[in-house]
């Protein structure tokens, strides 16, 4: 549900600031242009904040305020103050009659939003609407640590991929860059001088711009407390030294919710491809079967109407790997899809003592697969 | 605690108006306004420099107004150029000049409104701090060329020029004597 927010100002000038300030965000703003408009737009939309102006014909924003704090209904509803009046006694006065934070005019947009941020939950519209980002689409990951080895072994382990891995030493320098750049994700060394990691996390999480970065703690694997900290704390993961790149590198992709799907599933020559890595993990098999279903309805629906099941790479067949195979060929049945199978002897051998894989014909090479085609079907059966 | 204009200086005026107007300049229209020029009716400082008289030429104006009542009471007018005043507009709103012209003279005057209220709330916070708590009034607007705003004899009259990039635009601060 998109959130709310009521603007109360005779302003239309401001009004059209706030609706401004918030356009990249999934808000709904309301208007009012006096204190009468805005209780009753309140009472009918129940907004998730309210902007309130002071100054203003009909009902001025005090007494709007104090009506609102008195209705059981309504009084719930936190209240920001967005107005000229910023006389210290002014501002104790409202204060005293119950709002949540106080701006007073001129105000910059990025301040709304920071300060809007703080009482209700704003997301990007790009959060909201987007593609989930592919893992061949560009990021930028920051290290903060002041271990220049650290930074080149995790530069180094995610060479391969299209991030790039920037460093800073100290959590000012973590914080001015994030402010200027939000990095697609950090990873910040827990051991940082005077629990100064700790400070950037929480710094990080209480600004609108930078509060949904996943945040990776790098902690000695024996300093058990440290890292029960980072938990606590709710540091989005936490990776231990020595550093294991491919397990660094997966929880990367998953902390940055990237569309993996081009890892097991392509098209090649015509053909719709499934490939099996060397290990399929519980939580690889998971990742095949959540995208298996669409994939495959994305390939019929372009017209491909061959596809290929390639488990070459597979090093042992397991239940789990069983039982995805099998769901996958039932569904190219479904499709109207002719499918064939790739693998090696080893699995063709295995593949001999489970009853439900007995009958499954394999080609040995992706060519002598394509080729098939052309020739008499090969169905495999399910 | 301070209850007569005359107690107020003629610095504290300067300073709190030129804050006010670098502030919601720099804020809200992302640009730098300074002070170039000062002239005082009446009181202990008068001080008369003809300063609005190429504003009075045949140029259209669009003027807004806001008034403080309370320990001090007065009001303030800013004179913007036409030609600037949309300008502003379309900074602080985000608009073309094209959106501008089909939006209508409407969102101007309530902009140059704003722009009114917010320095006049923030000169009236500085006098706050100093003792002299007031309230705002609601902003009102006057457009039109060859007109000239006279203060009644028993007030004092404060003009201040500012410069922005070019630009040059009036505070003219009225005070009520002797309260």
């Amino acid at each position: 549900m998109r959130t709310k927010i009521l603007t109360v100002d005779d302003s239309k000038t401001v009004r059209i600031i706030v609706r401004k300030s918030f356009k990249n965000y999934d808000c709904e703003i309301l208007e009012a242009a006096n204190g009468v408009e805005g209780l009753a737009l309140a009472a009918k939309a129940m907004p998730d904040l309210i902007l309130l102006d002071v100054t203003m014909p009909v009902m001025d924003g005090v007494e709007m305020l104090s009506k609102l704090k008195a209705d059981p209904q309504l009084k719930g509803i936190p209240v920001m103050m967005l107005t000229a009046e910023g006389g210290r006694d002014h501002v104790l006065k409202i204060a005293k009659i119950g709002v949540r934070d106080y701006i007073v005019k001129p105000f910059a947009e990025g301040v709304l939003i920071e300060k809007a941020g703080r009482i209700i939950q704003l997301a990007a519209h790009a959060e909201v609407s987007a593609k989930a980002r592919l893992l061949t689409d560009p990021a930028t990951i920051l290290v903060v640590d002041d271990k220049p080895a650290i930074i080149q072994q995790i530069q180094d382990g995610l060479l391969h991929t299209s991030w790039t891995v920037l460093s800073v030493a100290s959590q000012s320098e973590a914080l001015t860059f994030c402010d200027k750049t939000p990095p697609e994700l950090v990873i910040v060394s827990l051991s940082l001088p005077e629990e100064s990691a700790f400070e950037l996390f929480r710094h990080l999480r209480a600004n609108t711009k930078t509060k949904n970065i996943p945040v990776f703690g790098l902690v000695v694997k024996t300093d058990s407390s440290t890292l029960q900290q980072a938990q606590t704390a709710g540091f989005t993961a936490v990776i231990t030294k020595p550093i294991d790149a491919a397990e660094l590198e997966s929880r990367i992709t998953r902390a940055m919710n990237l569309d993996t799907s081009e890892r097991y599933y392509g098209i090649e020559e015509g053909c719709f491809i499934m490939k099996m890595p060397e290990n399929c993990s519980l939580a690889i098999l998971a990742e095949i079967a959540t995208y298996l279903r669409p994939k495959l309805t994305e390939a019929v629906d372009a017209g491909y109407t061959k596809a290929i099941i390639n488990v070459q790479s597979l090093k042992s067949l397991h239940m789990g790997v069983i039982k995805q195979l099998v769901q996958a060929m039932q569904l190219c049945k479904e499709s109207g899809l002719n499918f064939v199978l790739v693998g090696n002897k080893q699995l063709m051998a295995e593949c001999k003592g489970f009853e439900e894989t007995r009958s499954w014909i394999f080609h040995e090479t992706m060519d002598e697969a394509k080729a098939s085609f052309s020739k008499a079907p090969q169905l495999a059966s399910v | 605690m301070p209850t007569a204009t005359q107690e107020i200086s003629e610095t504290l005026i300067r300073e709190n108006i030129n804050r006010a107007v670098c502030d919601v300049f720099k804020t809200m229209l992302h640009r730098p306004a300074k002070l170039a020029q000062a002239s005082i009716t009446g009181g202990v400082h008068d001080r008369q420099v003809g300063l609005r008289e190429e504003d009075l030429a045949n140029h259209p104006q669009v003027v807004g107004t806001v008034g403080f009542l309370g320990e001090i009471n007065g009001l303030i007018y800013l004179y913007f150029d036409g030609a600037f005043a949309k300008h502003c507009t379309c900074e602080m709103l985000g608009m073309t000049p094209a959106e501008l012209e089909a939006a209508g003279d409407e969102v101007i005057n309530d902009a140059i409104g704003e722009i009114t209220n917010m320095t006049v709330g923030s000169f009236k916070n500085g006098l706050n701090d100093h003792g002299f708590p007031c309230k705002l009034t609601i902003p009102s607007i006057l457009r039109g060329r060859n007109f000239c705003i006279e203060p009644i004899s028993d007030s004092q009259r404060f003009v201040y020029l500012f410069e922005s990039e070019g630009q040059r635009f009036v505070a003219d601060i009225l005070l009520k004597c002797g309260e």
